[in-house]
C-alpha cells in the first residue's frame, strides 16, 4: 500500500514538474504576442491619425492624439521614474499635475515627429522577458526610400494592475528617454528644493 | 634622420602599446555624469546656443530649404567616408580586424566616387571608431564632462580623443584628403546641424536645454564606445529600478 501510493506521488510530482512549465511558458508566450501587439498597435494608429490630420493645425492634431498615446502608456510609471526620491514628497495634486505635464511633454514630441512617422515603417526584431515583470520589444524603423538611415528602437513594457500591458520607456539609438527625463526633472527639483509647482510651471512654459 | 628614426620608433611602441594592452573595457561607466565644471559649461552652452541660432541653425535651414534629401545624402555620405580612415585605424588598435578590415574595403570602393555615393549600398555595417573610444578600451577613465566653444559637449576623454584623432589621422592621410577634410569643416557642420535639426529644436524646448543635451550625449557616446557590454549593464541597473517602482 505504502508502495502504490509512492509511485502516485511520483506521478503527480513528474507531471507537476513536465506540465506546469508548459502553463508558464504559454502564458509568456501570451504576454509576448500581447506587448507586440500593443506596439504595432500603437504605430499603426499614429501613423493613420498623422495621415488624417495632416490639415488641421499643431494644437489640434495634439488634442486628437493625446487619449491614443496616453492609452498605451504607464504614465503614472513615468511620473515616478523621472523624479525619484522626490516623488514621495510631492502631494497628490501635485502628482496629477505632474503627469498630466509629463503627458504634455511626450505628446509634443510625438507631434513635432508626426509628418516623418507617417513615412515610415517599423519592423519588430526580438521580443524577450526580463526578469519577474518587464518585456523588451525590440524593432526598427525604417525610411521607405532608404534615405534616412534606419532607427533602433526598443520598448520597455509591463502588464499594469489591470493587467493591461503598457510602455514604461522607449529607447531611440540607446537614448532613453525616462533617463533623459529623469536628468532633466532631477536637476530642476534639485534646485528648487523639491517644488513640483516650480518643475510642473517650467515644464509648461516651454511648450 | 635619428629623429625621424626615434619618432617611427616611438609610433611602432606606441601602436603596439595600445593593441597589448589589451582593450579589455573593464571600467564601462553607467555611473552618474560628473560634471564639476557645470557653471562654466553652462556659459559655454549660451554661447555656442547663440552662435548656433544666429549663424549655424539659418544657414542649415536654408540648406535644408534649398537642397534635395538625395543631394544632402550624398553630401553626408561624403562627410563620413572622409572619417572612414580614423575608423581603420581605430579599429586595429582596438583589435576589431574585421571592422578595420569592412571599413577599408567600403573606403576603397566608394572612394571610386569620392564617397558621394554608396555603392555597398548601406548593405555592410560599419562601426564608426575614434581614438576617444580606444582610449576607453585602454580603461582611460571617462572624465568630468565638458562644453568646449564652437565643437559642443566632450567628455575630458573624448576631448583627448578628438585632438588625437586631428594630428594622427592626418599624419596617416594623404595630404589631398587632408586639405579637403579642412576646406570641408563647414560643409560638416551645416550638413549635421541639418540631420540633427529636430533633435536640438527638441533640446532648445526643454525645461533644461543644457542638463537634456548633456544626458542625450553621454548616453548616446556610451552606447557607441561600449557596445552590448554596455547595454546589457545600463539595462540590468534599469530593470532593477523599474522593479522597485513596480512593486
Amino acid at each position: 500500500m505504502k508502495n502504490y501510493w509512492n509511485k502516485i506521488k511520483k506521478i503527480f510530482v513528474f507531471l507537476f514538474l513536465f506540465i506546469s512549465p508548459l502553463f508558464v511558458h504559454n502564458s509568456y508566450s501570451d504576454d509576448i504576442k500581447n506587448g507586440e501587439h500593443v506596439i504595432q498597435e500603437l504605430i499603426a494608429k499614429t501613423q493613420k491619425h498623422a495621415l488624417e490630420t495632416i490639415h488641421l493645425s499643431s494644437e489640434e492634431r495634439s488634442k486628437k492624439i493625446t487619449p491614443i498615446i496616453q492609452q498605451y502608456l504607464n504614465l503614472n510609471f513615468m511620473a515616478k521614474a523621472t523624479t525619484g526620491s522626490f516623488w514621495n514628497k510631492a502631494t497628490n495634486d501635485e502628482k496629477i499635475k505632474y503627469e498630466l505635464a509629463l503627458l504634455d511633454q511626450i505628446i509634443n514630441t510625438v507631434e513635432e515627429h508626426l509628418n516623418t512617422l507617417a513615412t515610415l515603417s517599423y519592423k519588430p526584431i526580438k521580443s524577450e522577458f526580463r526578469g519577474k515583470k518587464l518585456l523588451y520589444i525590440t524593432g526598427v524603423i525604417e525610411d521607405k526610400s532608404k534615405i534616412k538611415p534606419p532607427i533602433n528602437l526598443l520598448w520597455k513594457l509591463s502588464k499594469g494592475k489591470d493587467e493591461a500591458i503598457k510602455i514604461l520607456d522607449l529607447e531611440i539609438e540607446g537614448i532613453s528617454l525616462i533617463r533623459s527625463h529623469k536628468s532633466e526633472t532631477m536637476s530642476i527639483l534639485r534646485k528648487n528644493k523639491g517644488d513640483f509647482n516650480d518643475l510642473i510651471g517650467k515644464l509648461k512654459i516651454k511648450k | 634622420m635619428k629623429i625621424s628614426y626615434l619618432l617611427s620608433y616611438k609610433t611602432i611602441v606606441l601602436v603596439l602599446f595600445l593593441i597589448l594592452s589589451g582593450c579589455s573595457n573593464k571600467n564601462i561607466t553607467i555611473s552618474e555624469i560628473k560634471d564639476p565644471l557645470e557653471n562654466i559649461n553652462r556659459k559655454i552652452f549660451h554661447f555656442n546656443r547663440s552662435v548656433d541660432e544666429k549663424v549655424i541653425s539659418p544657414i542649415s535651414a536654408s540648406y535644408k530649404k534649398i537642397t534635395p534629401p538625395l543631394t544632402r545624402k550624398a553630401i553626408s555620405n561624403h562627410i563620413d567616408w572622409l572619417d572612414t580612415p580614423s575608423t581603420i585605424l581605430n579599429s586595429s588598435l582596438q583589435v576589431d580586424f574585421k571592422n578595420s578590415i569592412l571599413a577599408s574595403a567600403k573606403f576603397l570602393l566608394n572612394g571610386l566616387t569620392l564617397g558621394f555615393y554608396d555603392l555597398d549600398n548601406g548593405e555592410t555595417v560599419i562601426k564608426d571608431r575614434d581614438f576617444g573610444s580606444t582610449l576607453a578600451k585602454l580603461n582611460v577613465p571617462e572624465g568630468p564632462f565638458l562644453m568646449v566653444p564652437f565643437i559642443g559637449p566632450r567628455t575630458t576623454r573624448d576631448f583627448t580623443g578628438t585632438i588625437l584623432d586631428t594630428n594622427i589621422t592626418s599624419n596617416i592621410s594623404s595630404q589631398d584628403l587632408n586639405n579637403l577634410k579642412l576646406i570641408e569643416i563647414p560643409i560638416d557642420t551645416i550638413d549635421t546641424r541639418a540631420r540633427l535639426s529636430k533633435t536640438i529644436d527638441n533640446i532648445y524646448e526643454s525645461a533644461d536645454p543644457y542638463i537634456k543635451l548633456r544626458s542625450f550625449y553621454i548616453q548616446n557616446r556610451r552606447n557607441v564606445v561600449y557596445d552590448e557590454k554596455y547595454s546589457d549593464l545600463k539595462n540590468k541597473k534599469a530593470d532593477e529600478e523599474f522593479e522597485k517602482l513596480l512593486e
